[in-house]
């Protein structure tokens, strides 16, 4: 009895579903871009409602196991990112869940320093090469504990205010001619729908705004990050001191052993978990290689790389526990809830950053944050920051939309660069203020006055020097 | 109420299949592997990136109640299949088949200090802990093996109806609204998810007091010193009382299970109850998230501070899955009553056996539940079955048999029953039930003599230790 493969379609009839809510802002995803979203939001006095699919709040930086919030300085040290991302940090300090670099050492190209982040194996969050003196640095940049973390953003949301549904899918926009007037979503209550005067699409993929009609990219480029998946896990008990005993003085073995754990399709590549009490734990976070038509929001291709992730996993540590020193008494504590997804669909939106913005020097009278450019070497040490418009946030053709997540108005190249966790918790912060001046003003979002939305977000701590 | 149009849409068919299992879970997962080891082409949708619900994404990494009171392991096929699986692995542990039904009193003290799940009514019973992780992995495995085309990231929400059949399922996932058509259609989501747009009748009562009436948000606790925290519940009671009671009234949880698997012996558990007024509603699940979360980390802090071996602990992880216990029950073609649980004949479409050990005296009078292939199927649909803890039942038999390897059941036959009524091409209502229960031997699970009279009376001596026990 073989399966068929079809491109036929079943009719669903119309019909009534219930609304449950009515509120000024309807924020769809609870990731970074949606929790800066309905914080900002609910703070700025709207009545603001959050949706999100899982049981906690946090996305990647949870529930993927990517909880590290990288590129707060730039290379020299500098820290660009502020408001809701230092807030966020704060917090996370004040309960013992969050772990960084002293102030004092951003920048600093002191050997023992480096060589320590080295060591982590956590290099690419912690380090940059600085083309303007030849040497390599560290940057800030926070890791924050993920269980902690996501009791932290309940009472962050909670206490702005903001209706939070968890377990809840939004999945379709409701449509007035090219106007957004709500979305519905699926829940153990069935479908339902929620209306909003303005609804932000913050599911990371652009969920809502395909069948919103928005014009977006989907081209992904097998060379950049953002084509790439990641299957995230957490080994607990491994000693880590014999581990780097047995490395240090078994250089060749190590070598060959990882060799041969590649061959059979595990990982060698880990970092040490710097949290507090968490010095037996170690992190993959693996990636899956995708071929050419790698489509991160195919349901099939998840399912493979989930099983094929699974699998290697299991590989790993089977090999790991078996063969290197310091993994005898380790086990699997988890792998992650969610599957790590890079990249994907990208609105095009009333501007879209390209390479061209990554070597210019113009601030836009729209800018509503400025991020730190270390990702693109010598170019980085001419143009260390970059400045993000609000219209990268404005779908072109739809109202009552804004876009607040890595889905933002990008090309793939940039996108690769600025869409990770606190880029998306500005983009966030930025798309709720401006969403709930425009409910205030009964205006579209693309109308909000700029120079007010610069105030606002200046009022909330936010970096904007320059921005006239 | 207020309601919004949806307008009529054209939903993309991605798949034609035999069978569609709604739900990855325990149910699921018996029903899928079932039906595709008996040449079905199946379909199996779930809404987490990994398979085992409850069992794995809930972090209830527990199969208990396996043997009866004679010792004799009642559940065995897939759930066994499962721990053999994980037993290869070393990620599983039980009490030695040797003790199993002893009740030597060193042999039962010795287990019944070792886990709350191995022992009952005085004796030890067949209970298995497992790895969640490599549960995960196993379960890929199985239905990998067995030829299920595995849909996850995937939420099957709503069944596509043709009169009183059920012509297939529309799910959810990122690649937008989707249709499987399927001829036999599973539901298999915990809560009968299907039910209520499938016309199909259902009842969701629960008295407060019982144990399914609770959801459950568990969590682990690695870095313990465990053999430190035990000493000093032991050896310092009156003291460990005392702070049972300070962090109840701070809020938090006092009781918790050490894993008692290879290389996790510094990892404790936390189950836990919250009362609801119902699992499937969304603002009720939210709100217990929320509760959920905030005790856990009053829980936590609390240990961390006060109880010794708690010094260098950290929360590995709390559930991916909010655990939930029961909610919609079907009311099918036969419904399982207070009345069956002291009935000691099995019915002629009887297609599992669970051992009864949780209600003391009365267990012991009626150490068996036959459970009949009929609670399993809806009155008004014809090619549906309801292979999940929303199997029809009333509140007191929902209350203890909606576990685990209960829920692998149920799903087992309904796959097996589906697989098998579609190559004979007769409905599952037809299905020829003793080639069922033959088919179902001859996969391992035990089935009673449906033509001899059961003559039971128990005639052992009195119980000693209090029961029943509720607090998973």
């Amino acid at each position: 009895m073989p399966g068929k493969s079809s491109v036929r379609t079943i009719t669903e009839q119309a019909r009534q579903i219930k609304v449950c809510r009515e509120a000024d802002v309807v924020v769809v995803g609870g990731g970074p871009g949606g929790i800066g979203s309905a914080i900002a939001a609910a703070r700025s006095g709207a009545d603001t409602v959050l949706i999100e699919r899982y049981g906690h709040l946090g996305g990647m930086a949870t529930g993927g196991l990517v909880n590290i919030i990288p590129n707060l300085s730039d290379i020299s040290g500098k820290q660009h990112l502020f408001g809701l991302n230092q807030e966020i940090i704060d917090r996370m300090d004040a309960r013992g869940g969050a772990s960084y670099p002293k102030k004092e050492h951003w920048g600093t190209t002191d050997k023992k320093l480096v060589n320590y982040y080295h060591d982590t194996g956590l290099d690419w969050f912690y380090i940059r090469h600085d083309y303007n003196i030849g040497k390599e640095r560290v940057l800030y940049t926070a890791v924050v504990d993920p269980e902690i973390f996501k009791d932290e953003l309940n009472d962050m949301v909670q206490e702005a205010g903001v209706d939070l549904w968890l377990h809840s899918w939004g999945t379709r926009p409701i449509m007035e001619g090219s106007t957004v007037k709500g979305v519905f979503f699926e829940s153990k209550s069935g479908r339902q729908a929620i209306l909003g005067k303005v609804v932000i699409d913050a599911t990371g993929d652009g969920d809502i705004f395909v069948e919103a009609g928005a014009e977006f990219d989907g081209e992904l480029d097998n060379k950049h990050r953002t084509a790439w998946l990641a299957f995230t896990f957490w080994l607990a008990d491994v000693d880590i001191r014999k581990y780097d005993d047995f490395k240090a003085t078994h250089a060749e073995k190590y070598e060959e052993l990882m060799q041969e754990l590649a061959k059979l399709g595990g990982y060698s590549h880990f970092f040490k978990g710097v949290l507090k009490n968490q010095h037996n734990v170690i992190w993959y976070h693996c990636f899956q290689p995708q071929p050419e038509s790698s489509d991160a929001k195919d349901v099939r291709e998840l399912t493979q790389v989930d099983i094929i992730g699974r699998k290697r996993a299991l590989v790993t540590y089977e090999f790991m526990k078996k063969y290197v020193p310091g993994f005898e008494n380790s086990f699997i504590m988890q792998t992650a809830p969610q599957l790590g997804l890079q990249g994907g669909r990208r609105v095009i939106g009333e501007y879209t950053l390209t390479d061209r913005d990554m070597e210019s020097d113009e601030v836009h009278e729209d800018t509503i944050v400025v991020l730190a450019n270390n990702d693109n070497g010598e170019i980085s040490a001419r143009h260390p920051t970059i400045c993000v418009p609000y219209r990268c946030l404005v779908p072109k053709k739809v109202d009552g939309l804004l876009v607040a997540c890595r889905a933002f108005s990008s090309s793939d190249s940039v996108n690769q660069h600025f869409n990770i966790i606190p880029h998306c918790i500005a983009y966030g912060q930025a798309a709720g203020t401006a969403a709930a001046m425009a409910v205030e003003a009964g205006i579209q979002p693309r109308k909000v006055d700029y120079k007010e939305l610069h105030n606002n977000l200046v009022k909330q701590n936010v970096m904007l020097p320059g921005v006239k | 109420m207020k309601t919004i149009k949806e307008s009529a849409r054209e939903t993309k068919v991605c798949r034609e299949a035999d069978v569609v299992v709604v739900g990855g879970g325990p149910g699921g997962i018996g029903a899928a592997v079932s039906a595709a080891r008996n040449g079905a082409d199946t379909v199996l949708i779930e809404r987490y990136g990994h398979l085992g619900g409850m069992g794995t994404g809930g972090l209830v990494t527990i199969i208990p109640l396996l043997t009866d009171i004679f010792g004799k392991q009642q559940i065995v096929s897939i759930t066994q299949e499962w721990i053999d699986r994980l037993d290869a692995r070393e990620a599983v542990d039980y009490p030695k088949k040797e003790h199993w039904g002893s009740a030597d009193k060193d042999i039962v003290k010795y287990y019944f200090e070792r886990s709350f799940f191995y022992t009952r009514l005085d004796r030890v019973i067949y209970a298995a802990i497992i790895d969640a992780e490599i549960s995960k992995v196993i379960l890929n495995e199985m239905v990998e093996e067995a030829g299920v085309k595995t849909y996850l990231h995937s939420w099957g929400t709503e069944p596509i109806m043709e009169g009183n059949t059920c012509k297939g399922v529309i799910f959810e996932s990122k690649s937008g609204r989707q249709a499987v058509l399927g001829k036999v259609v599973i539901d298999s989501t915990g809560d009968g998810d299907l039910l209520p747009y499938a016309g199909i009748e259902f009842e969701d009562n629960i008295p407060p007091n019982f144990r399914i009436a609770n959801l459950a948000l568990c969590f682990w606790v690695d870095g313990v010193d465990v053999e430190k925290a035990e000493d000093f519940r032991k050896n310092n009671p009156e003291k460990f009382g005392e702070l049972a009671r300070k962090c109840m009234e701070a809020g938090g949880f006092p009781g918790f299970f050490r894993s008692l698997l290879k290389n996790q012996e510094s990892i404790v558990w936390c189950h836990n109850r919250y009362p609801n007024k119902s699992q499937i509603d969304v603002e009720e699940l939210t709100r217990v998230e929320f509760e959920g979360r905030k005790k856990m980390m009053i829980t936590y802090d609390f240990w961390k501070k006060n109880l010794p071996g708690f010094e260098k602990s950290f929360i590995v992880l709390s559930c991916p899955q909010l655990g939930t216990r029961s909610s919609r029950r079907l009311i099918g073609e036969y419904k399982l009553t207070k009345k069956d649980l002291a009935d000691n004949q099995p019915f002629e479409d009887t297609i599992a056996i669970f051992p009864d050990l949780d209600r003391g005296q009365e267990s012991l009078d009626h150490p068996l539940m036959y459970i009949p292939y009929r609670s399993l199927l809806p009155k008004n649909v014809d090619n549906m079955f309801v292979a999940c803890r929303a199997f029809s039942s009333d509140e007191h038999v929902q209350e203890w048999f909606n576990l685990i390897p209960h829920c692998i059941a149920f799903g087992e036959a309904a796959g097996t029953a589906s697989a098998m009524a579609l190559q004979a091409g007769v409905g599952i209502k037809d299905v020829d039930m003793k080639a069922l229960q033959k088919k179902l031997a001859s996969q391992g699970v035990p089935l009673p003599d449906v033509t001899k009279k059961v003559d039971y009376k128990y005639t052992g001596p009195p119980l000693v230790s209090t029961s029943p026990f509720t607090l998973h």
